[in-house]
């Protein structure tokens, strides 16, 4: 190499300069999988659906509370006590007596949930 | 720099250089295994069709009725459960059925003890080694003297846990 032969130098250089090129744009293609995978990932640790199913389930509570004379607070020791046990979050949830909404009658509800990652705090009417 | 000497030095130098990097940047790499970012997206899918499928199922006929959730879990009616569940999963626009197989069990509070319900046993299809996901619902149960499992003696609200594989 060096020494040997010298002629041609300029040729050499930019071959590696096109070298150097390719694999910096392989790495980039190598690092997109990496991208995909997080961002599924992600959705699915995103616990959406248990924030949604939590929801209506409050919601049926704060009906079964309106309709029935059974102590609806069991019904929420169940829900608290379960989430706590198969889905590893801490869940707590209160509504207050029904108040003028825009001329309609709507309980506040609290909805608490936390599974460590994913906090979740909403009052809403209902 | 006054002449052109010496660029194969610099250039060896520089391919020396990369060979190193090139060489540390492999065996630090080796100690991580990476899945190419679509293998969790059909886990996704199926995710979120299990849920669609649970709630609406759980969504009654008319406004003040029983959902059909309600009933099978109440009337303990496993098959029954199993059957339309899959039923609604495995429909597609056109073509052949989707080949998606469940298991489900119920997840009750009794006083202090969390307990669990086999309500769907898995099929001959289900070894454990399945990329199965979970997906859940709450169903809120009225006061029902005839029911046969679970706490008779007041409504409450009881997990129901479906595992969905498909094979």
């Amino acid at each position: 190499m060096a020494r040997m032969n010298e002629d041609g130098q300029w040729i050499v250089l930019m071959g590696l300069l096109v070298a150097l090129g390719l694999f910096f744009l392989a790495l980039i293609i190598n690092q997109s999988a990496l991208v995909g995978q997080t961002t599924a990932e992600g959705v699915l640790e995103f616990p959406k659906n248990d924030i949604r199913d939590l929801r209506e389930a409050v919601f049926d509570y704060v009906d079964a509370y309106e309709k029935h004379d059974s102590d609806p607070s069991k019904i929420r020791n169940d829900i608290v006590a379960i989430s706590l046990e198969r889905k590893n979050a801490v869940v707590y949830f209160e509504n207050e007596t029904p108040r003028d909404v825009s001329g309609r009658m709507l309980h506040p509800v609290t909805i608490h949930y936390n599974n460590g990652v994913t906090d979740y705090d909403e009052t809403t009417y209902y | 720099m006054v002449n052109d000497a010496g660029q194969l030095y610099t250039m060896e130098g520089v391919a020396a250089g990369l060979i190193m990097l090139l060489t540390a940047y492999i065996v630090v790499s080796t100690t991580s295994v990476y899945t190419a970012g679509d293998t969790h997206i059909p886990d996704m899918q199926l995710e979120q069709l299990g849920s669609d499928v649970l709630a609406m199922m759980d969504t009654p006929d008319a406004a003040g009725g029983e959902s059909r959730l309600v009933e099978f879990v109440n009337e303990n009616k496993g098959p029954e459960f199993k059957n339309a569940f899959l039923n609604y999963c495995n429909a597609t626009t056109s073509g052949t059925l989707d080949n998606l197989h469940m298991s489900a069990n119920v997840t009750y509070r009794d006083d202090d003890a969390i307990k669990e319900h086999q309500f769907v046993e898995p099929d001959e299809t289900w070894t454990g080694r399945e990329s199965a996901v979970r997906v859940t619902r709450w169903v809120q149960l009225d006061y029902q003297s005839s029911r046969t499992h679970y706490d008779k003696t007041r409504a409450q609200a009881v997990l129901v846990e479906v595992l969905l594989w498909r094979v």
